[in-house]
C-alpha cells in the first residue's frame, strides 16, 4: 500500500500546500492531516443519495393502497394507524431494504469484476456467475442430494461458475470478447441445469423455486436478507480498501507490479469479494445480474475517473428499487418481477455498448 | 483439385455413414420411451405382430409424429445454421444465439395475445418474426467493427435475444391465457406434436429448399469474397436476401411447432464442416442427416435421463451445445468462413 501512495503522489499535494489540484477539495482535519476529495465524485454520490431517498419514500408510499409520505414515515416508526403500520413495516419496508441491499451488492460485485478483468462486460450476470449461484441455490430448494442452506449453496455455485469461466478462458485472457462468450457458455450450462432440476420435481416445489429463475423481490427466503446485510457490512469496507489498488490495476501488470502492488493477491481478494457479494445478492433477489453491468456504468458516467465502487453501490441500489417500483406499478394487481424490468432496460443498453464501443476496458 | 475424386468418395462414405446412423436413431426413437411400452412390445407392434391397443397408440400416435418432427426440425435448424454462418461469414452465427428464434417466439406470443390460435397462422407469424430477427442480425453484422469480429456479433445476439425473451415474459404476465398456451412451448420440445403439425410445416420447408437450391452456387462463390463473387457475375445483395428469407422460413416454421431449440444450428454445421470441409454445398448436404441425428438423439436422451418424467429437449441441447460453443471460442484461431 505504501508504494501505491507514492505512485499516486502526482494526484495529491503535500500536506503543507495551500492549493488543491483541479477538481478536488482539500479538507483540513485537526492536527496536520488533510483529505483530498474528488469534487465530481462527491457531487455524483450526493445526487445518487438524493435520488435514492426520493425513490425509497416513493416505494414506501405507492402500491395498491397509496399512503402520504407522512403516513409512510409514521408507519416506519410504528406510530401511524395500524393498517399503515402493518403495510409499511411488514410488507414495503422489508422489500425496500432487500432491494437496496441486493442492488448495492450486485453493482459492487460488477464493479470489482470489471476492474479486475479490465473488461466492461465482465460482470457476474454476463459471465455466468449468477446462473451458477442460482443453479446451486435451486438445488438446495428442491432438495437434491447435497443440501446446505441456499446462501451457502449459492456461494459454492458462484465460485464454481467463476472458476470454470476463468479456467476455461485460460490462455485467451480476460480482456477480449472470448472470455465473455466462454462465460455465456458456462452460464447456459448452469441455466439448463436449473431447468433440469425444476423439471424433475413436483409442480408445487417447482413453483416455489420459480422466482429463482426470473429474479424477484417478492419471495425472499427468511434470513437471506440478514446474511446479505452481514456480507455487505464486511464487503463494503473491504471493497473500499481495495479501490486504490484496483485503480492502479487498470494499467498493465508490469506497471502495477513496479508500483509495488501485489497483483495476484489484489485480484484474488477482489474476485472473492465480487463472487461473494453476487452470490449473496442472488439468494435475496434471484439472477438480476444486469444490475451489475448498469450500476457501475452509470456511476462511471457520473463520477468520471477512478474505480467508482461506492457510486456503483448507490447506482445499483437505485436501479433495483426503481425497477421494483416500476414492476409493481406497471399493471396492478399483477406484479412484474424486477428481473424482467431490469432485462428490458438493461438489454438495449448492453446492445448499445456492444455495437457502438471500440474500447472494452473500463 | 487433383484429389477431388477421392474427396468426393470420402464424402459419399461419410454421408452414407451418417444416413445409417440416422436410420438407427430413428428406429431407436420408435422403440425407446418413458412409458411402459417396452422396446420388444414396440418392435412387435411395428412389425404388425401385436394387437396391443395401447402399444399401437404409443408407437403410431405418439412416437412416430415425434420422430418425424425431429427429422424436420433437425434438418431445418442444421441447414439454417449453416446458411446463416455462410452469409454472415461467422462460424458462431446460430439462429438461437443471434436472436432469430427469440424473434419468432415474441411474434407468436404477440399473435396469441391478440387472439389468434390457429396453427397455420402461428407458423407464418413465427416466420415473420424470424425474418425481422434475421434482418436485425444482418444490420448488426454491417456495423463497423462488429461484423469482422465473430465473437462480438454473438454477444450482441445474446443481448438481443435476452431482451426479446424478457419482452415475451412480460407479455406472458399480462395475459394468463397466452401464458397457459405457450409456457411449455417456450422451452423447446418435439414431444406431443400431432401429425397435422408436422405436415403444416412441410410447404415452408419445401419453399426454403427451392430458394436454397437457386442461390447455392452464388453462395459458394460469395465465400471467395464479395469482389470475386461480383466478378463472377453473382449479385451478393440478392443472394444474401434470398438466404435470409430461407433461414427465416426454416427457423420460423420449426420454432412455431417445436419452440426455440438452442444450439442445434451451431453444433450441426460445426460437425458438418469438420467432416466435409468448408465448401458450403458439401456442408449443407451433410447437415441434412446430421441435424436430425442430433435432434432425435438428444430427444431419446431426454426421455431416458430422468425417467419416468421427461426433460425438455431445449434443456438437453443447451447442455450439449454450450460446451461446443466454449470449445470453438477457446480455439486459438477461429475457423474463418
Amino acid at each position: 500500500m505504501h508504494g501505491v501512495d507514492h505512485a499516486l503522489a502526482f494526484n495529491r499535494v503535500p500536506v503543507s500546500a495551500p492549493m488543491a489540484p483541479d477538481g478536488t477539495w482539500l479538507l483540513r482535519l485537526p492536527g496536520k492531516r488533510s483529505v483530498l476529495i474528488d469534487r465530481r465524485a462527491t457531487l455524483a454520490s450526493l445526487l445518487l443519495i438524493g435520488l435514492l431517498v426520493i425513490t425509497s419514500i416513493l416505494s414506501l408510499c405507492l402500491g395498491t393502497v397509496t399512503l402520504s409520505p407522512g403516513e409512510a414515515l409514521a408507519g416506519v416508526f410504528g406510530e401511524g394507524p395500524a393498517m399503515a403500520n402493518f403495510m409499511v413495516s411488514q410488507l414495503r419496508l422489508p422489500r425496500l431494504v432487500a432491494g437496496l441491499l441486493a442492488g448495492a451488492a450486485f453493482a459492487m460485485g460488477g464493479c470489482l469484476m470489471q476492474s479486475l478483468a479490465r473488461n466492461r462486460l465482465a460482470t457476474p450476470g454476463i459471465i455466468g456467475i449468477d446462473n451458477g449461484a442460482t443453479a446451486f441455490a435451486v438445488a438446495s430448494v428442491v432438495g437434491m442430494t447435497v443440501s446446505l442452506a441456499p446462501p451457502a449453496m449459492a456461494l459454492i455455485g458462484g465460485a464454481t461458475a467463476t472458476a470454470l469461466t476463468f479456467g476455461l478462458a485460460g490462455g485467451a485472457g480476460t480482456r477480449g470478447y472470448r472470455f465473455i462468450v466462454i462465460g455465456i457458455g458456462v452460464g447456459a450450462v448452469f441455466g439448463s441445469l436449473t431447468q433440469l432440476m425444476l423439471a424433475r420435481v413436483a409442480i408445487d416445489v417447482a413453483n416455489a423455486a420459480f422466482p429463482w429463475t426470473v429474479g424477484t423481490l417478492n419471495a425472499r427466503p427468511a434470513g437471506a436478507v440478514t446474511t446479505l446485510a452481514i456480507g455487505l457490512l464486511i464487503g463494503v469496507p473491504a471493497g473500499m480498501g481495495l479501490v486504490r489498488s484496483l485503480a492502479v490495476l487498470r494499467f498493465a501488470d508490469p506497471v502495477a507490479i513496479s508500483l509495488g502492488l501485489k497483483v495476484g493477491r489484489i485480484r484474488f481478494l477482489a474476485l472473492f469479494l465480487a463472487v461473494g457479494l453476487t452470490a449473496l445478492a442472488v439468494t435475496v433477489a434471484g439472477p438480476v445480474g444486469l444490475v451489475g453491468l448498469m450500476g457501475p456504468e452509470i456511476a462511471r458516467q457520473l463520477s468520471g475517473r477512478g474505480v467508482p465502487l461506492f457510486g456503483s453501490a448507490l447506482a445499483g441500489a437505485l436501479l433495483m428499487i426503481l425497477s421494483d417500483l416500476v414492476g409493481r406499478m406497471l399493471m396492478p394487481p399483477l406484479e412484474v418481477p424486477v428481473g424482467i424490468i431490469v432485462a428490458v432496460i438493461g438489454g438495449p443498453y448492453l446492445l448499445w455498448i456492444l455495437l457502438r464501443s471500440e474500447r472494452m476496458t473500463p | 483439385m487433383t484429389n477431388a475424386g477421392s474427396t468426393r468418395a470420402g464424402l459419399g462414405v461419410t454421408f452414407c455413414g451418417a444416413g445409417i446412423a440416422l436410420a438407427i436413431v430413428c428406429l431407436a426413437s420408435l422403440l425407446i420411451g418413458a412409458g411402459n411400452t417396452g422396446a420388444d412390445l414396440a418392435l412387435a407392434t411395428l412389425l404388425g405382430q401385436s394387437s396391443n391397443e395401447e402399444a399401437r397408440f404409443v408407437v403410431y400416435e405418439l412416437r412416430l409424429p415425434r420422430m418425424l418432427m425431429g427429422l424436420a426440425a433437425g434438418a431445418a435448424l442444421g441447414v439454417a445454421g449453416a446458411l446463416l454462418q455462410a452469409v454472415t461469414r461467422n462460424p458462431l452465427a446460430e439462429p438461437g444465439l443471434l436472436g432469430v428464434s427469440a424473434g419468432s417466439g415474441l411474434a407468436v406470443a404477440i399473435a396469441i395475445a391478440l387472439g389468434s390460435s390457429a396453427t397455420t397462422l402461428r407458423i407464418s407469424v413465427a416466420q415473420l418474426g424470424a425474418l425481422a430477427g434475421c434482418l436485425c442480425v444482418l444490420a448488426a453484422a454491417r456495423t463497423r467493427g462488429v461484423g469482422s469480429d465473430p465473437i462480438r456479433l454473438v454477444l450482441a445476439g445474446a443481448a438481443f435475444s435476452g431482451l426479446l425473451f424478457a419482452l415475451t415474459s412480460l407479455l406472458l404476465l399480462l395475459d394468463q391465457r397466452t401464458a397457459d398456451e405457450i409456457r411449455f412451448w417456450l422451452v423447446g420440445s418435439i414431444a406431443g406434436r400431432s401429425m397435422d403439425q408436422v405436415t403444416a410445416i412441410l410447404p415452408s420447408m419445401a419453399l426454403a429448399a427451392v430458394l436454397i437450391l437457386l442461390v447455392i452456387r452464388s453462395l459458394a462463390a460469395l465465400a471467395l469474397g464479395e469482389r470475386t463473387a461480383v466478378g463472377l457475375g453473382h449479385r451478393p445483395e440478392l443472394v444474401r436476401l434470398t438466404v435470409v428469407v430461407a433461414v427465416a422460413l426454416l427457423v420460423g416454421a420449426t420454432t412455431a411447432v417445436a419452440g426455440p431449440i438452442a444450439f442445434i444450428g451451431l453444433v450441426v454445421p460445426f460437425a458438418a464442416r469438420a467432416l466435409a470441409g468448408s465448401d458450403i454445398r458439401r456442408a449443407l448436404w451433410l447437415c441434412l442427416p446430421l441435424g436430425p441425428l442430433t435432434v432425435i438423439g438428444a430427444d431419446i436422451l431426454s426421455r431416458v435421463v430422468v425417467q419416468p418424467s421427461e426433460l425438455p429437449l431445449g434443456v438437453l441441447t443447451a447442455m450439449l451445445g454450450a460446451p461446443v460453443l466454449v470449445a470453438v471460442v477457446r480455439a486459438n484461431r477461429l475457423p474463418s468462413l
